[in-house]
């Protein structure tokens, strides 16, 4: 139950953040799934699902998410350094340009967004930072900064940021026809336990030096991806 | 941050929209205009690397960095309309890197019902199709066809071998567009080109000076 008009806006929010519609141009990106399915070794929504949790549980959640939470923490206390020495880590840690850039291009483009509807010191001292090109803007830390500018915990900003992924994966598999449209569905259901899982496990650390990915399949997956001479998708 | 004039060109795939901006650019050169080119693409980078062999590296009319693919993972037309954000990212960064340039081509694929670039995306917005569609084509009206600011009807020599009647779509274009331009072009033989570089020189470069002629000048 709603306690009060703030809650629901602040719901509101989320569904707004957490929607395709958010202009963030993830739905450009496969993560290497275009790769895998001309390859023949993504076939039907179970590796779907697989893909989408490896990333999730291998990836974004000791990465991006820990990184996320505390630049929320951060950003409550206003502080840009902190904030700009995790985006820093951020960049280095993502080993695929492709991946890379197109995080910083979306990162840059959400802080451009926001700023336009929400006042915050924060927000604006980092977009300031961007135009500055004194750090990168990774989507992650850009959204963690957005988040905190509307208000949104750090829990539910790393739902945000999953849901984004795991509904980006989803929709790359339709487009590539891997999948059906109920299919789709399935797996954005199967997933909400690891999300889940992963938001208890991840919210609670509070340092950067104990961020951590390990998918070296993935990385090659995402790098061949981003040889391919013909491709749908940014990787 | 510097705005570098945008054009838009869209339209249906092989109706010619990367063979036009292979026409328009060196004629463009010639006065003096630099472009950079960023292809939106369906399938594949192919119209990027053909006009940056093209133009860039057989061409040298400009740096084979300017002439940049952008895949849009099958969505060419949310890519310009609902959600430029990826367009818009590029476009700073030449900005940034290079405010000397008098223009920026966006190329999409898109279908005439509902093609359209976001007004913060582009200035300006071409839509060409061509007559093998039928001369029907432009009476059929969509967002590409009706709000376009210069339609253009490419491969008019084919119209006689396809039975497509170019008084028809010439009555039908002034009909649905208004008031608005339209140009017959035959991209092949660069038929009409200089009348669509001329709308572009008037109504998106508002006749100003090459960049490159104004700081010789100075």
């Amino acid at each position: 139950m709603y306690t009060s008009i703030d809650d629901i806006e602040n719901e509101l929010t989320i569904m707004q953040l957490s929607d395709s519609f958010f202009p963030t141009g993830i739905f450009a990106t496969s993560n290497g799934l275009e790769f895998l399915f001309y390859e023949k070794n993504v076939r039907n929504v179970h590796d779907v699902l697989d893909l989408v949790v490896i990333n999730l549980k291998q990836q974004i959640g000791p990465t991006d998410c820990v990184i996320l939470g505390n630049v929320i923490d951060s950003a409550k206390k206003g502080e840009i350094n902190r904030i700009i020495e995790a985006d820093n880590m951020l960049y280095a840690s993502k080993l695929v340009r492709d991946i890379r850039e197109a995080s910083t291009r979306s990162g840059i483009q959400v802080v451009r967004c926001v700023s336009e509807f929400v006042r915050d010191s924060t927000l604006l001292r980092f977009r300031d930072s961007l135009i500055e090109k004194k750090t990168h803007g990774t989507f992650p830390v850009a959204l963690a900064v957005c988040c905190n500018a509307l208000n949104i915990k750090k829990e539910n900003g790393m739902i945000i940021m999953m849901y984004g992924f795991t509904v980006g994966m989803v929709g790359a598999a339709l487009r590539l026809g891997i999948i059906q449209h109920f299919e789709g569905q399935k797996i954005i259901h199967s997933v909400k336990p690891v999300i889940s899982e992963i938001v208890r496990e991840y919210s609670k650390v509070n340092s950067l030096e104990k961020i951590w990915q390990f998918a070296p399949q993935m990385d090659i997956i995402q790098m061949s991806h981003e040889k391919m001479d013909s491709k749908m998708f940014i990787t | 941050m510097i705005h570098i004039p945008r054009i838009g060109i869209g339209g249906p795939v092989g109706s010619g929209k990367s063979m036009l901006i292979e026409r328009l650019v060196p004629i463009l050169a010639e006065k003096g205009y630099s472009v950079s080119i960023i292809s939106n693409d369906v399938i594949s980078k192919e119209d990027a690397d053909r006009m940056r062999t093209n133009l860039a590296t057989n061409g040298k009319l400009l740096p084979e960095n300017l002439v940049i693919g952008l895949a849009t993972g099958g969505c060419p037309h949310t890519a310009i309309r609902e959600d430029p954000s990826m367009n818009l990212s590029v476009i700073e960064e030449i900005e940034t890197n290079h405010p000397n340039l008098d223009l920026i081509i966006i190329e999409s694929g898109g279908d005439n019902i509902t093609t359209t670039f976001s007004p913060i995306l582009a200035d300006y917005f071409i839509y060409i199709i061509d007559v093998a569609g039928g001369d029907k084509y432009p009476r059929k009206g969509g967002l590409g066809i009706e709000s376009c600011d210069l339609l253009v009807i490419n491969k008019i020599d084919l119209a006689h071998m396809v039975g497509a009647d170019l008084e028809i779509m010439k009555e039908d274009a002034v009909k649905i567009r208004k008031q608005k331009p339209f140009e017959f072009v035959n991209c092949k033989t660069d038929e009409g080109i200089v009348r669509v570089v001329q709308h572009i020189i008037h109504d998106v470069l508002l006749d100003s000076i090459p960049k490159s002629l104004v700081s010789q000048r100075v």
